[in-house]
């Protein structure tokens, strides 16, 4: 009895997931003309304007993968925790009547924003699909079978975008202005990440070290390594997982630590 | 938190709830505002009482009103009722499901189209698809929206929309439920239909706790709790203390 009452609630919680994160795909490219096509497009316009004002800086040596390839992977894997962070950090407020006049979990909406966030990095993924056919036929890529190990790094930065939009979300509750606040961050983390230049061009040792504490950095490395045909090592699995596991503690906590106080705030 | 109860024939018991607010004087609300007034240590702050010692209890299948005037904790309480808020002290305890109608399609989308949004509704209201499923002929029916429902719900009109969120709510199978000040929509005739099928739920046993700050709900309930300043001022027959309360708003000197 108590048991079945568990899976009901939890099969429960599970569809009204599903249908938030629906809403948040529909709502995305709602009244576009090519609607959902736009997810695979703009990471390809992106990657096309960076390939072109970047390539001759920093696409010369060193990289040890093909310049559009290096970029766009960067990019996809970054968009995950850039568009769910970003998306989550005004989703309480903006559900502000729901959250004050029905008793509905506040943990499931930053969720939403996660699983959407990962259902427009498939898309961007075919992209990249794409961009490595192509560069495929002009003999500038060979494709390699490590790929599938992506099911293996996506959790991991899942479990990291979700610490942070369970924290900015409850956060935002409190202090508006830190969408402001945020928003410098997140351009800023955009520039600290080799997304378009690498570290190794720099040749600096001191940023070569500091490297290690910007998560972002081994999430966007396992991913080109599994592109170069390379299973990264457990070091890199440690700092994936680690940080991805240290997020979610603390953004889970903080949630649940203000979690009273937000439908009288709100 | 107890989880048995040995009065099973309570449904809902609401012992000694204190609800308190902080009041600032101005909405700390940005992170610059809290350092500046930080450092001027101009954090001006009082806690505000809006429910002091409640208690009461309710039997399966009955009909109570909170009335009372503006601000005195009405919503409040029927919150702390649902579980929505917390309060500083004392505790609930509820021996059933309750769905809380404090405000009509509560988190409606507006580009989505009627059938969604019953779904998305009734989801968020803790029902499971199969659940919904089952009760959408019958919130359909009641709704009478006929081929609007299949239309983004932003090109629907209040009332319409009204329409829908209520049908979804009476729809669905509760045990108890609480009603904020909702029933003052939809055209007259709508209006009637509410109240005839309040009252056929009611019939089968539903329970309801409905809040009010006029008499009108007179018809619909047994018991009424009149709520002031925080306390419970009377506790009974509905007839008597929504008489008396309609006639202590009539005589009440009008204070600035």
């Amino acid at each position: 009895m108590e048991k079945e009452g568990i899976k009901r609630k939890l099969g429960q919680q599970f569809y009204l997931l599903r249908l938030l994160v629906r809403r948040n795909i529909k709502n995305q490219y709602y009244r576009s003309v090519i609607g959902i096509l736009w997810t695979v497009l703009n990471p390809l316009l992106n990657m096309a304007v960076m390939a072109i004002v970047f390539i001759n800086i920093f696409g010369r040596s060193g990289i040890g993968l093909d310049y559009p390839i290096y970029i766009l992977s960067g990019n996809i894997i970054f968009g995950i925790m850039r568009s769910s962070t970003s998306g989550s950090l005004p989703c309480l407020v903006q559900q502000r009547d729901m959250l004050q006049k029905t008793k509905v979990s506040i943990s499931l909406f930053p969720t939403a924003n996660v699983f959407s966030s990962l259902i427009t990095f498939l898309f961007s993924f075919i992209a990249l699909l794409i961009v490595m056919f192509v560069r495929f036929l002009t003999k500038d890529y060979t494709f390699t079978w490590q790929i599938v190990f992506l099911v293996v790094l996506l959790p991991s930065v899942c479990l990291f975008s979700l610490g942070i939009s369970y924290f900015l979300s409850a956060l935002y509750v409190f202090f508006r202005d830190i969408k402001h606040i945020y928003s410098v961050i997140l351009t800023l983390w955009t520039y600290l990440t080799p997304l378009f230049y690498s570290i190794e061009v720099l040749k600096n040792d001191f940023i070569e070290k500091a490297m290690i504490f910007n998560p972002m950095y081994h999430y966007v490395t396992y991913f080109r390594q599994l592109l170069m045909g390379i299973i990264p090592s457990w070091q890199t699995h440690l700092f994936c997982y680690g940080f991805g596991i240290l997020s979610l503690l603390i953004g889970y906590l903080f949630l649940s630590a203000v979690r009273n106080k937000i439908a009288a705030k709100l | 938190m107890q989880t048995t109860h040995p009065q099973e024939d309570f449904l809902l018991e609401v012992k000694n709830v204190t609800m308190k607010f902080t009041k600032y004087d101005v909405r700390v609300d940005a992170l610059k505002e809290l350092v500046v007034r930080a450092f001027r240590s101009d954090m001006k702050r009082e806690k505000f009482v809006c429910l002091d010692d409640v208690s009461f209890q309710i039997k399966r299948g009955e009909a109570v009103a909170v009335c009372g005037r503006n601000g005195v904790g009405k919503s409040t309480l029927l919150k702390i009722v649902s579980g929505i808020l917390k309060p500083t002290s004392g505790s609930v305890v509820c021996n059933g499901k309750i769905t809380p109608l404090l405000k009509l399609g509560a988190g409606f989308d507006g580009n989505a189209t009627g059938i969604e949004n019953i779904y998305l509704n009734a989801a968020i209201m803790g029902y499971t698809k199969k659940e919904i499923d089952a009760a959408l002929p019958k919130i359909l029916d009641f709704a009478e929206l006929g081929d609007f429902i299949y239309a983004p719900i932003k090109t629907y009109s209040s009332g319409m929309l009204a329409r829908l969120g209520f049908s979804i709510a009476v729809n669905m199978d509760s045990e108890i439920m609480l009603i904020d000040e909702i029933l003052a929509v939809g055209d007259m005739a709508f209006q009637k239909k509410c109240y005839a099928k309040l009252d056929e739920l009611r019939a089968k046993g539903l329970t309801f706790l409905i809040v009010s700050h006029s008499s009108s709900v007179q018809k619909l309930v047994s018991r009424a709790i009149w709520i002031e300043q925080g306390k419970v001022l009377a506790d009974g027959p509905a007839a008597e203390v929504l008489g008396r309360y309609t006639e202590a708003m009539m005589n009440s000197p009008k204070k600035s």
